[in-house]
């Protein structure tokens, strides 16, 4: 279990920082002074030195057959060690999250216009980037395909992959599929590209191992998926590539996929020395994968009391080049794509293309935020159409415990949806538009002076959304804990080891949480996260507090399960024992002996494989089975100003009702809920990759806009806490629901303001004064 | 990014000297504009000459207006300058973002280069970065782009807020070059791209910009700065608008309107100066200034809704300054 023997500078350390607190409280997160005084070490931060750096070539154009690569320039570039190519992949050639279609470097013909073509190792950053800056590479380039719709329709379409277009469709049908309604409202709407947006750029060092394998410190969100592929394409067994996590600077999906693990490893092999290779800025908007932008036709029938009688959607998911996790998307945009509504009848048909637009994959609220965007849009519509009040129109239709879901799964916890939409309509509404206030940050268009309240309408809008937590489909999700309990100078001491990525969230605050309340021990210590432990699965899914937290409760009840034990013999006691604040205590007897006098010089270090209930694969032609372990609700309201002559919008207040099942740490949950919040904000009203002929307009934080402070209200949230007997604690994940519910409440109190349909996301000035 | 020599300079003298000498020599002011430049491959200077040791960081007020130094650093919080000239403030505190103000100087904000994709992406052709090579804007996303002012060979938008305020304001800069001194109106500082779009001021290699000027006029009092972007803060204009008013017993005295975000220099909206001026300023006339500030735009396929947008903010720009 030890650690490699030279590790670089800045690379995490055990965490010893006292975190106090049990489940339910809020203690301070080790990380969090660092990284607001600016000292966390980031992967960026790695340094050993006698490390190179790396670099690499990236393709200009979306497609292209590569004609001839001429690497002469850069070889004779001093301080340059090693270039290297498709050709020097020692291993499989291709990787990839769900299928394995991407190759380490293009091979022949590039596919996205960022696609890496060769990589440089060099002493310093710049040489490295000069040398590949001198690799000519001669490309025979052709004509791109763009959209999703005609990549898997028509039929002049060039074919992508040796499979064809298509990477998944998935048909959900239930029901009577020529149900007819007294009323029908149909929409078609587009959500746009956004961009996880993390400020931590990809980066790592790879270590050159004396076993002839490598260590990689690396900000990734699972360590083991990551160790599997890159393995493989090192052509190493994988006890050969050992993983540890870097300081992550934010992840939101978008580093499930590999970016350059495979490259800083091949390199650090070939020249025996430590390469480390971080993106710039420009270089990271093309280094991982993006949200689908969604084209959705939908039809809602439904009774004139507003009642669902069916819904009929077409969903197109652009994959981009390569799949990623486009087929896990298309099942959550499909299977949740009637939102959380009762719907007797449901044809549901969701396509996830590759096109030569820029990968898209894994990105917080993943398919169910597309999905929601379309649903919510459409139900108010049918609100506007019977003359209900959107709130009503969702509460007639609310599912609850007992639901049948459009896949025949019968919902097995508390889905308090119709209570939530109720409390979030029930919270004061902020004040009416100030029409002379001089504070303008209050004001559409802010401190841009564009208005003292004339031309501003209020609009307010309400979004639901539901996700599902955990991975679905049957997948075997596991999280595995490493406990030790030990008494050291006299204290017991806790040892929590995973290989969970903490990217941000603060999950190594709720391990040790977890830890101290099932083992009563102040002094908890946590493991670096690293491959020498099993794998902790993804953090994605809203999934880890639910699964790294069950495992850590689970490895530590059979650790307390053990001391227990040692104590029955040690003390000579029989009956129920357990343990209280460092003490053994019967039930009869009451405190018996101190934690640290029974222990004395044993060492209880277990480890354990945990798993939530099995889930089912979904029927292929049908969509049903039992796929999901958990759904997952937020509502929002949004209160907008609208400047409609000048087409600016300020969100006034953005509240939210969000049912948590039980509030590990509740500090964090509301800072899940207002970073879910803002993220869909942004989705609403300025966040889009924009991309034209398969080219990337704006990769920079100058032209893709994120929403600042004076652009994010102060929020109202309201935390539930009904428990999911299925789960930890009762808990529920909590970090998608609410960047899903934001966008459509927000796009909804815009179009009430305006009286416009807004079909599109996020909504530009444009969209508003109606001259786009 | 290309080796480059870095040098001080400590009199005004040296620093032109030093700039005249070499072709590839770059004036360095805040650097928050040249770095990114140089990093990123639109700029590739053999030496930057840095001119952040001389002394021209004075915001001064004399009989002849106001004289604000080069280098001068947030001008927009000055008091003077908030009280006399609101507009400039305004458009100041428009800029960028505080760690950036905190740095940016105004001569280097004048001289900033456009924010079109097509120029900062250096894997495009761009007429303005590399002469002869094609404009990728004219058949790429033109959304932010020029309405007024562009050629066949060049629709790009000049950045600068101030430069929209200082035009309104009647405002010169002061230069100090290898021939010598001159004074030259904010407005007539940017040429228009027509076939040699690379050549994007009318300044000499090495002149340096010492001072700015603002005279004394009776509309600078009455001046409003209104800036249309995607956010709320730290964001380029899409449209912007700089009013300055002189209006005598309800009629237009005096007036200057120049729009920014919408061609590669500041762009005076001379039709709409005339539809006030003279007349009684009522709505009627701000509707009528709306729409004359539009005579002449070209939009281009993305951005046709700049016109109206014009129109509009001139109209709400002079509606707001009225209650000052
Ligand atoms: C993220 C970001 C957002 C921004 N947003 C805005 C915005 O909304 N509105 C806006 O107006 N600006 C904006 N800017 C631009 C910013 O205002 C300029 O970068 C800044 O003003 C440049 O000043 P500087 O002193 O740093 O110039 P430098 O980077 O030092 O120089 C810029 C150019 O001017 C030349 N130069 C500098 N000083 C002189 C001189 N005295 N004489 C002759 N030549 C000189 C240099 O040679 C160089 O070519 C933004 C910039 C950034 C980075």
């Amino acid at each position: 279990m030890s650690r490699p023997t030279k590790a670089p500078d800045k690379a995490p350390d055990r965490i010893t920082t006292p975190i106090t607190g049990g489940v339910g409280e809020s203690p301070l997160r080790p990380d969090g002074t660092l990284k607001v005084k600016g000292e966390f070490a980031y992967s960026s931060d790695l340094w050993m030195d006698d490390m190179l750096w790396g670099a690499t070539l990236r393709s200009p154009h979306p497609y292209a057959r590569i004609v001839s690569i001429d690497l002469s320039g850069a070889w004779q570039t001093p301080g340059v060690h090693t270039v290297m190519t498709y050709d020097d992949v020692p291993g499989e050639k291709l990787f990839g999250l769900e299928h394995t279609d991407q190759p380490v470097m293009a091979h022949e013909v590039v596919r996205y216009q960022g696609e890496a073509v060769a990589i440089v190792a060099a002493d310093h950053p710049e040489t490295a980037r000069r040398a590949v800056d001198k690799i000519v590479v001669e490309y025979e380039v052709l004509e791109p395909l763009t959209d999703a719709e005609e990549a898997v329709f028509a039929t002049d379409a060039p074919t992508l992959h040796p499979g064809g277009n298509l990477v998944r469709h998935l048909p959900i049908r239930r029901g009577d599929q020529h149900a007819t309604a007294d009323v029908v409202v149909r929409g078609e709407y587009e959500v746009g590209m956004q961009d996880q947006a993390f400020l931590g750029p990809e980066s790592g060092l790879a270590v050159p191992a004396e076993d002839g394998g490598v260590d990689l410190y690396i900000a990734t969100q699972w360590l083991h998926v990551d160790q599997k592929q890159v393995a493989k394409c090192l052509g190493l067994p994988n006890d050969k590539v050992r993983l540890m996590l870097a300081g992550v600077g934010g992840a939101f999906g978008a580093r499930e996929d590999l970016s350059m693990q495979v490259h800083a490893s091949m390199l650090a092999l070939r020249t025996g020395r430590p390469v480390k290779i971080v993106y710039s800025r420009e270089e990271s908007f093309f280094g991982h994968v993006h949200r689908h932008p969604a084209k959705l036709y939908y039809e809602h029938g439904a009774t004139r009391e507003g009642r669902l009688v069916y819904v009929k959607a077409r969903m197109f998911l652009d994959g981009g080049a390569y799949a990623s996790s486009t087929g896990a998307v298309v099942a959550n945009a499909a299977t949740l794509g009637v939102g959380p509504y009762e719907a007797p009848n449901v044809t549901i048909d969701c396509w996830g293309a590759y096109t030569n637009n820029p990968p898209c994959g894994a990105m917080r609220g993943f398919g169910a935020v597309q999905a929601a965007f379309a649903y919510e849009s459409q139900m108010d519509r049918l609100a506007a159409e019977l003359g209900l009040d959107p709130v009503e129109v969702r509460v007639r239709n609310a599912m609850a415990e007992g639901t049948t879901m459009p896949t025949g799964q019968v919902v097995d916890s508390a889905a308090p949806v119709a209570e939530m939409l109720r409390r979030v309509e029930a919270m004061p509404l902020p004040p009416a538009a100030p029409t002379d206030s001089y504070d303008l940050r209050e004001l559409p268009g802010g401190v841009s002076n564009t208005t003292h309240g004339e031309g501003v309408v209020r609009g307010i809008g309400y979004g639901i959304g539901i996700k599902n937590v955990c991975f679905s489909e049957g997948f075997d999700d596991f999280s595995t804990a490493r406990v030790r309990l030990e008494v050291i100078a006299g204290e017991p001491t806790a040892m929590v080891h995973t290989a969970a990525a903490e990217v941000g969230q603060g999950l190594v605050t709720v391990q040790a949480q977890i830890a101290r309340t099932e083992l009563g021990v102040e002094r908890v210590t946590i493991h670096p996260a690293d491959t020498q432990v099993g794998s902790g699965g993804s953090t994605s899914a809203s999934r880890q507090t639910y699964m790294t937290g069950g495992a850590v409760k689970a490895a530590c009840e059979k650790v307390r399960g053990l001391l227990l034990d040692i104590a029955r013999e040690r003390l000579h006691v029989e009956g129920q024992l357990h343990l209280d604040g460092g003490k053994i205590v019967s039930d009869r007897h009451g405190v018996l002996a101190d934690l640290a006098e029974v222990l004395g010089d044993e060492v209880i270090d277990e480890t354990v494989e945990w798993r939530h209930r099995p889930t089912e694969a979904l029927d292929p032609t049908t969509g049903q089975g039992f796929a999901h372990v958990q759904y997952a609700f937020a509502v929002h309201r949004a209160v907008v100003d609208v400047d409609v002559d000048l087409g600016l919008v300020r969100v006034v207040a953005l509240d939210c009702v969000q049912d948590v099942g039980k509030a590990i740490n509740p500090d964090a949950v509301v800072g899940q809920i207002h970073g879910g919040s803002a993220q869909g904000l942004g989705l609403a009203v300025m966040e889009e990759i924009q991309v034209r002929d398969g080219k990337i307009r704006n990769p920079s934080f100058t032209d893709y806009l994120i929403p600042t402070i004076l652009d994010m209200p102060p929020m109202k949230v309201d935390v539930l806490e009904l428990a999911d007997p299925h789960a930890p604690y009762g808990l529920r994940g909590v970090g998608e629901p609410p960047t899903i519910s934001s966008t459509p409440a927000i796009v909804a109190a815009i179009r009430a303001a305006t009286g416009l349909a807004i079909p599109r996301c996020p909504v530009r000035p444009e969209d508003i004064t109606g001259t786009a | 990014m290309k080796p480059f020599a870095y040098t001080r300079a400590h009199t005004v003298w040296d620093a032109v000297a030093a700039v005249s000498a070499e072709p590839g020599a770059r004036y360095l002011a805040g650097g928050t504009e040249m770095v990114n430049l140089v990093r990123e491959g639109q700029e590739s200077p053999d030496r930057l000459v840095d001119i952040g040791d001389l002394p021209l960081t004075e915001v001064r007020v004399h009989g002849r207006g106001v004289r604000i130094g080069a280098l001068a650093k947030r001008v927009h919080e000055h008091p003077e300058v908030r009280r006399r000239l609101p507009v400039l403030a305004e458009a100041g505190l428009s800029a960028a973002s505080p760690q950036v103000r905190n740095v940016a100087t105004p001569g280097g904000n004048l001289l900033q280069r456009t924010r079109c994709h097509y120029f900062r992406d250096v894997r495009f052709p761009c007429n303005r970065r590399e002469p002869g090579t094609g404009c990728a804007a004219l058949r790429g996303v033109n959304r932010n782009n020029a309405i007024f002012g562009g050629s066949e060979h060049c629709v790009a938008v000049h950045p600068s807020d101030i430069a929209v305020a200082l035009t309104a304001l009647d405002a010169v800069v002061h230069t100090h070059g290898p021939a010598g001194e001159r004074v030259i109106p904010v407005e007539e500082l940017y040429r228009l791209p027509g076939d040699e779009p690379n050549r994007e001021t009318v300044l000499d290699h090495g002149e340096l910009i010492v001072a700015i000027d603002v005279p004394p006029t009776p509309f600078a009092a009455r001046s409003h700065y209104l800036k249309l972007r995607d956010r709320a803060s730290f964001a380029f204009a899409l449209v912007s608008v700089a009013v300055a008013l002189d209006v005598r017993a309800g009629v237009t005295h005096d007036v200057r309107i120049a729009l920014g975000g919408v061609a590669p220099r500041p762009w005076r909206a001379r039709a709409a100066e005339d539809a006030l001026r003279g007349r009684r300023f009522d709505d009627d006339a701000r509707a009528a200034a709306g729409e004359a500030a539009t005579t002449g735009a070209k939009p281009l396929p993305h951005n046709e809704f700049k016109v109206e947008l014009v129109r509009r903010a001139v109209v709400r720009a002079l509606s707001e300054v009225e209650g000052r």
